[in-house]
């Protein structure tokens, strides 16, 4: 069984990794312009906060977007997120955010997780996004 | 003497009522504490998406790199009603190919009855899942038996599906008798009294020619005549509603039915799956699911899916259409055995609550359909709980709805 054979794991993630999109760089690196989250907020205050909460808190319901939300899209291609989003959010009107209000949102969960700011703009392109990593927050000591 | 309701300790009545208690109940008409519907006992609103699946629910299989993946999602208002038979089919599928251990991503009532299922036939069972039982849309059901509420359309559906409906719904029936009088009353059956000014007419639903669009052209169901309607192939072991004479009538309203309701008390009945799951070895794992190609990394070669309206867009199942349901919660009133509904509106009595819902009559089944807002409404909830309570006050005082 594949489950019992380690070395054919790690041909696999070595031949998935082959066939991703390098990763260029990470939301540690400064991704997003203050600028962007701050339209951010407005967008999520409007169509998001709603289910999600004012501080993005989440309910028993609807899941939070800091903290368990990193462990859920950490180590992953900002993209996945993105493409999410852009799908599936909000849940009563999927599909109905601006890639730039995507990307805005985005930048904005990203500086409540404590993901520092940069001076470029989060791209608000799919393909793009596939080159940047969404990290785990760094704990503070 | 009108009416058997009497009045539990302590409980402020109309004098009327109180009256009443002192009278011995009639043979044939039960004695009843009566509900409090005011608004402060109003505790919780829930709401949540059921996943009518067009087709019925997916028990289909399919291989994501060298997994087996066996579908169990999209059971539309029934996913509670139909948990162990459907279950056991998904875990029958994954028996044959001879695993030892399995993986089920997903914690709602349809993952967690799968897990255990498999348990039972001597499986190691891992549960990938981003929230547990507790938080997810299952628990926010309304949890009544009801095995037959959209739970297909009736054209995509096919001429074999009534037949596996009816194998689900039997099996899962026998199996609910095998939690019936444990601790907690995880499963548990009360009288429900259906309550009219007019003679009650079992509604139809019979096709309207003047609509013309279909789930075929658009998508969406646009008439209950579209959904499958399959409950009465269970006739014969549900319990039905049967008339009620008047001196066996406790609310005193000119017409009225009584039927036995079976019906699930999620926290009893959730500890109990849980608690069998874990006593059996099962591991929990918290996990977030981003595509199909993420089973592929499960370290288990055989997979169930049941991740209910979210496999909508995990696996991109548009024929997953949501239908959006709420239910508002009272305080638990344990002296109230019984529930009661008229014109669509209704209440029951649970261990956890007492459940209110309004469902618009003419609506039947297309009432939230295609809709995904899942924030809860309150003034529905407190219309259909200012409704009912004119059948807690002498049948001479009421002013009719």
């Amino acid at each position: 069984m594949m489950g019992r054979k380690p070395l054919g794991w790690a041909l696999a993630a070595l031949v998935l990794a082959a066939a991703s999109p390098a990763i260029s760089r990470g939301s540690s690196d400064g991704i997003y312009t203050p600028a962007q989250a701050d339209q951010g907020a407005r967008v999520y205050a409007m169509k998001c906060a709603m289910c999600h909460g004012a501080a993005l808190e989440g309910t028993v319901e609807t899941p939070g977007l800091v903290g368990k939300f990193v462990a859920n899209w950490a180590g992953r291609p900002v993209g996945n997120l993105f493409s999410y989003l852009g799908r599936a959010m909000p849940q009563n009107a999927p599909g109905s955010l601006t890639p730039e209000e995507n990307a805005q949102v985005i930048a904005f969960i990203l500086r409540a997780n404590g993901a520092p700011e940069g001076n470029r703009l989060l791209p608000a392109d799919g393909a793009a996004l596939e080159r940047l990593s969404l990290d785990a927050v760094q704990p503070a000591i | 003497m009108r009416g058997a309701l009497v009045a539990a300790a302590g409980m402020a009545v109309p004098g009327s009522l109180r009256a009443q208690a002192a009278a011995a109940p009639l043979m044939g008409r039960p004695a009843l504490v009566p509900m409090r519907l005011s608004p402060d006992q109003l505790i919780d609103l829930k709401c949540c998406i059921r996943p009518l699946r067009a087709a019925g629910p997916n028990l289909g299989t399919e291989m994501v790199r060298e997994k087996l993946v066996i579908h169990n999602y999209g059971h539309g208002g029934s996913g509670w009603s139909l948990s162990w038979g459907s279950a056991e089919v998904a875990v029958g599928k994954a028996l044959s190919v001879l695993p030892d251990r399995i993986a089920v991503v997903g914690c709602g009532i349809i993952g967690l009855t799968s897990a255990v299922v498999a348990q039972r036939a001597g499986l190691q069972v891992t549960i990938y899942a981003r929230d547990p039982i507790q938080r997810t849309r299952s628990f926010r059901a309304s949890g009544s038996f009801t095995p037959g509420s959209r739970i297909a359309l009736a054209g995509p559906a096919g001429a074999q599906f009534p037949d596996q409906w009816e194998q689900m719904a039997r099996f899962s029936w026998k199996m609910f008798r095998t939690m019936l009088g444990l601790p907690g009353d995880p499963v548990a059956f009360g009288e429900s009294y259906a309550l009219s000014d007019n003679p009650i007419e079992r509604r139809t639903s019979s096709a309207d020619p003047a609509i013309t669009a279909s789930y075929e052209t658009t998508g969406l169901p646009h008439q209950n005549a579209e959904f499958a309607h399959l409950d009465s192939r269970i006739r014969d072991i549900v319990p039905q509603s049967t008339p009620l004479a008047p001196e066996e009538n406790p609310f005193g309203t000119p017409y009225a039915q009584r039927s036995s309701q079976m019906y699930f008390n999620f926290p009893a009945y959730t500890h109990l799956l849980m608690s069998e799951f874990l006593a059996r070895g099962g591991r929990y794992e918290m996990r977030n699911f981003h595509s199909p190609a993420d089973f592929g990394d499960l370290p288990e070669r055989v997979i169930v899916h049941a991740t209910g309206f979210a496999a909508r867009d995990l696996w991109q199942d548009h024929t997953v259409i949501p239908v959006r349901g709420q239910t508002g919660w009272l305080v638990p009133q344990p002296g109230v055995t019984y529930s009661i509904r008229s014109n669509n509106m209704s209440a029951l009595s649970k261990a956890d609550g007492i459940v209110i819902m309004n469902n618009n009559p003419d609506m039947g089944d297309m009432l939230g359909v295609g809709d995904s807002m899942e924030l809860a409404n309150r003034a529905p909830v407190e219309e259909a709980m200012a409704s009912l309570s004119r059948f807690f006050i002498p049948p001479a005082e009421r002013s009719a709805t």
